[in-house]
């Protein structure tokens, strides 16, 4: 209205759908709409191939893991044997100890580690979910955008706009409310226990 | 005679990681991919202890929980929920679908063994 004002003070016409820029508005929200929704494929690509290395570099770390692990396994329980067979001094059989306990603290850390992927896919797949609703919104303001002729007055053209932003407002409410963010986690800690 | 457990998650990894941990405790496992396998599996051979996450495909594991607390054979079976989610809103919702625990993502293998020893021994 200040706009609309001020044109009119300064002699000029008063703004109409006529004066309304409506072929470059209707240009401008098919390009945001079009750039924008190229921009997101791109996203989405990206992602997905994020998902597809991350998940194929996982089931590489947990089959080398597990092959490591059967092999350790396997010679613990020769050098349980030779303990057996000879007689060791009990320095050296401390050591054994404590290098048994550290290869079962180490197991242990690797498998919380590996957990990573199961997070990560998560909050991936969360991401992907909002590019959808982003890209459906673009294609919304691209479709309303087309809805505004030069038929249309100025009064048509505000609720227009105004429906516009209402439907923006509804998809972006909506979208939050199905994205409820499941992966608090910032760390690889391991996570609190509680039993009812 | 190795007691049985049923883990349910739709991560392979995660599967992969559970199994190994309880195996090498002495445990039988069972490994499902989602809600709607597990209470196939469960159905299929009473456990003695159920480990399942939340956000999964097809059922979900509060789901899961409240069709098992339905069964007759799963009334007692203890029930651990072992997921991501770690909102009070979330504990209270498996507390009262029949849930006996609540761990979260990720889990220490020690601690795990530990309390699935307190809970079926």
């Amino acid at each position: 209205m200040m706009t609309q004002e001020k044109i009119t003070k300064k002699g000029k016409q008063p703004l109409t759908s006529k004066t309304v820029p409506l072929a470059e508005l209707r240009k401008l929200l098919t390009a945001v709409s079009d750039h924008g929704a190229q921009h997101l494929v791109e996203v989405e690509t990206d992602l997905n191939q994020t998902t597809y290395l991350l998940s194929g570099a996982i089931e590489k770390l947990s089959a080398s893991f597990m092959s490591i692990h059967e092999a350790i396994t396997a010679q613990q329980q020769e050098i349980d044997q030779l303990l057996e067979a000879i007689d060791v001094p009990e320095d050296e059989y401390q050591k054994v100890l404590l290098l048994r306990k550290k290869i079962g603290d180490e197991v242990n850390a690797a498998v919380t580690g590996l957990q990573f992927q199961d997070m990560t896919s998560q909050l991936i797949a969360r991401v992907i979910k909002r590019v959808d609703g982003l890209r459906e919104s673009l294609d919304a303001l691209a479709a309303h955008g087309q809805d505004m002729g030069p038929e249309h007055e100025h009064a048509e053209i505000v609720k227009l706009l105004n429906e516009m932003s209402a439907n923006l407002n509804v998809r972006n409410t909506a979208l939050m409310g199905g994205l409820i963010k499941s992966v608090t986690q910032q760390n690889m800690n391991s996570g609190e226990i509680e039993l009812f | 005679m190795a007691k049985t457990i049923l883990a349910v998650d739709d991560s392979g990894s995660l599967r992969q990681m559970v199994a190994f941990s309880l195996k090498a405790a002495g445990y039988e496992v069972i490994s499902a991919v989602d809600g709607q396998d597990g209470l196939n599996k469960a159905k299929e051979k009473t456990v003695d202890l159920v480990l399942t996450d939340q956000n999964m495909p097809i059922m979900d594991g509060l789901t899961l929980i409240a069709n098992l607390r339905s069964l007759a054979s799963y009334s007692k079976v203890p029930i651990l929920m072992l997921t991501t989610e770690s909102s009070d809103e979330m504990k209270a919702k498996g507390k009262a679908a029949g849930a006996n625990g609540w761990l979260v993502k990720p889990f220490d293998p020690k601690r795990l063994i530990e309390v699935v020893q307190k809970v079926i021994g």
